[in-house]
């Protein structure tokens, strides 16, 4: 587990790329929503979640780009570890990952989008590690099968974005709610709605895991 | 389900009752007072959506069943499930369109079993287009096993969270008041003859393109055992 | 009543008419597996005409 943890932190390469693609993504949003609604928060939520799947699709593909040229698949799958906590180390790892990319757009959101460093920030801080955890648990076992497949690097997010819509939709409404200063209770729906995506796809990653890289 | 007597037997059938049901469509069944003519497109949209979903639920059976026991058949059925279903996904999207046209005055709108369905139909695209990009082995059959289950697991959270989001899709079938929408007993039987009819050419399709996925797998494994049995002959030794 | 017969009839010719076009696409893969099947089938009659290279192993089953 601290296997892609450590390549990631002695490169520092991909999370430099990481943060330029969520740059990148913002600023665009920015000149195609046109000045009069950038300051809405809700244009700002939506632009905060194209930004984090965006950047959860890099950084899953670069993760197992990474592996692939290394040839540590094969290393792991020799070695005695068992496929789910196999799926346990990589889910830490793209959380992490993700968490970094998080914190890089929030900032630019808030300055570009012209809102305030508040109390909403530490409301939106849980929506979006919810997200992130689903997201990771998704991509952790999208990417294994697509990283096994011809032109997959395409194939992940034809595969990965429609599963990840409920989640999405909740996300972006819970965090344009956090953001105009509303209440956690009045994003209940949208919160369990999450968690239970979270849970769903953490449980199932977990179990089918062994199914995607065994009998190679 | 090899028995090519059942198999045209049951295409007669299919096309028996699609004739029969169109010609209750066209001439028998009295239109929807308030919505007019093009109400007439539900008798097909609705047998479509059934055969479309049920599907999908086909893909994840025959993944889980897959997964579990390992025998190729699984995986032939949930190719042929997830292509058939496709197909007729794709048209009673384009049938609900060509109704709603005239009924809201749009081709698409974001309502509620409209996202639904089109999360549905790209899920279940990606799942074709990553069978077509990759050859048949069995690690590719586990790869679609799982992608069926992970989409059908996916669906409730989806209706939740659409439904959440909005609504303007007719509930005709079940109102809020208990009463199906259906006052005129011709509207019924024409229903009931179209939903055989696409329950029966969902079958008739599933049964060919199961069959054709069989003999693939079996070709496949043959051809293999051919080229063996070359090289033993060739080999002088 | 007559207004949205264009509509009506649109939805149910594409509907036929993709129906026909997937009937097409099978009875097309059925001629491209027959042919495949021939192929098999000449190059099994090629093997078993050489009895004297040895025992080959079944091919069927």
């Amino acid at each position: 587990m601290r296997k892609d943890l450590r390549l990631e932190l002695r490169s520092g390469e991909s999370t430099l790329a990481l943060l330029a693609l969520s740059m990148l993504v913002l600023v665009v949003l920015v000149f195609a929503l046109g000045a009069a609604r950038v300051r809405s928060v809700d244009a700002a939520a939506g632009a905060l979640w194209v930004a984090m799947v965006f950047a959860g699709m890099l950084g899953a593909n670069r993760a197992l780009l990474a592996e692939r040229d290394n040839g540590a698949i094969r290393g792991l799958l020799l070695s005695p570890l068992d496929p789910s906590t196999l799926y346990a180390a990589k889910l830490c790892a793209a959380l992490i990952f993700m968490a970094v990319a998080e914190v890089g757009a929030v900032i630019l959101m808030v300055l570009f989008f012209n809102l305030d460093f508040d109390a909403s920030m530490a409301r939106l801080a849980p929506i979006l590690v919810l997200g992130a955890i689903g997201f990771s648990a998704l991509a952790t076992l999208l990417s294994a099968i697509t990283g096994r497949t011809r032109g997959g690097d395409m194939l992940l997010p034809i595969l990965a974005v429609p599963i990840f819509v409920p989640a999405l939709i909740a996300g972006v409404k819970a965090s344009a709610a956090a953001l105009a200063g509303a209440p956690f209770e009045s994003m209940g729906d949208w919160l369990k709605i999450m968690i239970a995506f979270d849970v769903l796809f953490v449980t199932a990653g977990y179990l089918l895991f062994e199914h995607v890289v065994g009998g190679e | 389900m090899n028995n090519p007597t059942i198999r045209n037997w049951l295409g007669f059938s299919t096309l028996a009752l699609m004739l029969a049901s169109l010609f209750m469509v066209f001439d028998y069944v009295p239109p929807d007072a308030e919505m007019g003519i093009a109400q007439l497109i539900f008798y097909y949209h609705v047998p479509l959506a059934w055969v479309a979903f049920a599907s999908f639920g086909l893909v994840a059976i025959a993944g889980i069943f897959y997964l579990w026991l390992g025998d190729q058949l699984w995986d032939d059925l949930g190719y042929a499930a997830a292509e058939t279903g496709m197909v007729f996904c794709t048209l009673m999207i384009i049938a609900g369109s060509i109704w709603a046209k005239p009924i809201w005055g749009t081709w698409w709108t974001w309502d509620s079993r409209l996202t639904m369905t089109f999360i549905l139909w790209l899920m279940y695209g990606g799942y074709l287009m990553l069978r077509a990009s990759a050859d048949d082995t069995p690690q590719v059959a586990r790869f679609g096993a799982v992608i069926g289950i992970v989409a059908a697991m996916d669906v409730p959270i989806v209706i939740v969270s659409v439904r959440l989001w909005r609504t303007i899709h007719p509930a005709v079938l079940v109102t809020k008041q208990g009463t199906h929408g259906l006052e005129d007993p011709r509207m019924v039987w024409t229903l009931l003859v179209s939903l055989t009819a696409f329950t029966l050419l969902w079958a008739w399709f599933l049964m060919l393109r199961f069959t054709q996925l069989r003999t693939r797998s079996r070709m496949s494994k043959l051809a293999g055992r051919i080229a063996l049995a070359t090289v033993a002959a060739s080999d002088p030794k | 009543m007559g207004a949205h017969f264009g509509y009506l009839f649109a939805a149910y010719s594409i509907i036929f008419v993709a129906i026909f076009l997937y009937v097409m696409f099978i009875w097309r893969r059925q001629a491209a597996l027959d042919a495949e099947l021939r192929t098999l089938e000449a190059r099994m009659a090629a093997l078993t005409e050489r009895p004297a290279a040895g025992a080959p192993p079944r091919p069927d089953a």
